[in-house]
């Protein structure tokens, strides 16, 4: 899971353009919109796209992709259990 | 009859030193590729860090110039914004396609998408500037700034109550575009360095450039640079065509070539195109100097904003930078400018500036 993590943090720095940013610097845990990482409603777009074309996920209920878009911890959980690829 | 409009405000970033320089055109860059990039400026100055990184090279240098021009302006937010570009975010587009061949249409990111659209600049300035007002981008190949000029001045034109609009145009040069439009004889084989492109017009071709210009345009005269008196368009233009819209602007003015201080013009060193500067050069008189700006530029859609921005800086500074000249005039002040520019998809432009004192 640990890896998992760190290659997600990985593929969201490089994702969003998250110039100067280390995966050291995100917590698992901080919340990825308002307060904590400050991403936006299009980040939240790309972030469905990363999880669609890196682990074949595509969430199609708003609601069950703001659950799971709320942390990196909460993203790799749900990678861990669905992913297709 | 249209009413002339005011010019109170240009700010550019283009292949020369235009957006930070403290004096015009004193460290004059040039290449010898063919291509005449824009020079960046620190964008961070006028765009949000959380949204900068998401954009490409030309929203980040379009928002830039149309939030500088605001800032020289004096003012909190225009009345309207209005735009126009000849391509768009060529970039974006060029990514945005290329994922969907490579992804087959699926999982394709909705930021390239989104800022592949023409009106993006537009919706970005309307934001920062919180202008809430009329808001229009017009794609019309080399007529895209013009469109979006003369817009202006029909609504400036409308109301008695002072306005101010912004009007700018963006282009950008992409790899990929370089090469498609090599494929239509755009460019010149044996390339020069771009400082020595005019001195190479028995050939065919240009050399790429790209820039943004952004200006704030208003209905009154007061703390202005200049105004655009007069503004025509030709389709399809010919020498005789264009001598007889020079001639028409000027007589619309009750001026003739000999009062005219500085004419500038969009000469590219395309042999094919040369024909509709020569009477310039042959018909002024030793009072007027001729000047050219595409060997600092290159040619682009929408570079007739680089020569009004230019035109301006020249009425500020009442200089004209010796690697423009092509004729000296003897006099030495600039109070009226013609700006006279062809692209080679068949379109042409001129307009009369005169100074506000």
């Amino acid at each position: 899971m640990e890896d998992l993590k760190l290659t997600l943090k990985q593929q969201i720095i490089e994702s969003l353009n998250l110039q100067g940013m280390t995966p050291a610097d995100i917590d698992d845990n901080a919340p990825l919109f308002g307060d904590g990482l400050g991403l936006d409603s299009i980040d939240s777009l790309e972030l469905m796209v990363l999880l669609e074309r890196n682990y074949g996920i595509k969430i199609e209920d708003a609601r069950e992709g703001r659950k799971v878009l709320e942390s990196v911890a909460s993203m790799a959980d749900y990678i861990a259990q669905n992913r297709k690829i | 009859m249209m009413q002339p409009v005011y010019i109170s405000s240009a700010a550019a970033i283009s292949p020369q030193h235009s957006f930070d320089a403290p004096a015009l055109l004193t460290d004059v860059v040039s290449s010898n590729n063919g291509k005449l990039y824009v020079q960046d400026a620190d964008y961070t100055k006028f765009i949000n860090p959380v949204a900068i990184r998401r954009m490409s090279r030309m929203l980040k240098t379009g928002i830039s110039a149309g939030m500088r021009a605001v800032q020289l302006a004096g003012i909190d937010k225009p009345d309207g914004i209005i735009t126009g570009t000849g391509r768009g975010s060529m970039r974006d587009m060029e990514l945005f396609l290329g994922d969907m061949i490579r992804l087959k249409e699926e999982a394709l990111n909705p930021t390239y998408f989104i800022q592949s659209t023409y009106n993006s600049i537009n919706g970005w300035l309307a934001m920062q500037t919180k202008c809430t007002g009329y808001n229009q981008t017009y794609v019309h190949r080399g007529h895209s700034l013009e469109m979006a000029l003369l817009d202006a001045q029909m609504l400036l034109n409308e109301n008695s109550t002072p306005q101010t609009y912004l009007v700018g145009s963006f282009d950008e040069m992409t790899e990929d575009y370089f090469l498609v439009k090599s494929k239509a004889k755009y460019w010149k084989k044996n390339i020069p360095n771009s400082l020595q492109l005019l001195q190479h017009n028995d050939t065919d071709g240009t050399i790429g450039g790209e820039g943004a210009a952004f200006f704030t345009i208003t209905n009154s005269a007061a703390n202005s640079i200049c105004s655009i008196a007069q503004l025509q368009l030709l389709q399809e233009p010919t020498t005789e065509t264009v001598q007889a819209s020079i001639n028409n602007t000027l007589a619309a003015e009750g001026l003739q070539l000999k009062d005219i201080d500085l004419v500038l013009c969009g000469m590219s060193g395309d042999a094919r195109y040369q024909p509709l500067y020569t009477p310039i050069l042959q018909n002024t008189t030793a009072h007027t100097t001729v000047a050219a700006f595409k060997h600092l530029c290159g040619e682009y859609d929408t570079a007739t904003g680089f020569a009004l921005w230019l035109a301006t800086k020249l009425f500020q500074t009442q200089i004209t930078p010796q690697v423009l000249i092509q004729k000296k005039g003897i006099n030495p002040e600039i109070r009226h400018i013609l700006l006279v520019n062809h692209y080679p998809q068949g379109t042409a432009t001129v307009v009369l500036l005169k100074q506000y004192k």
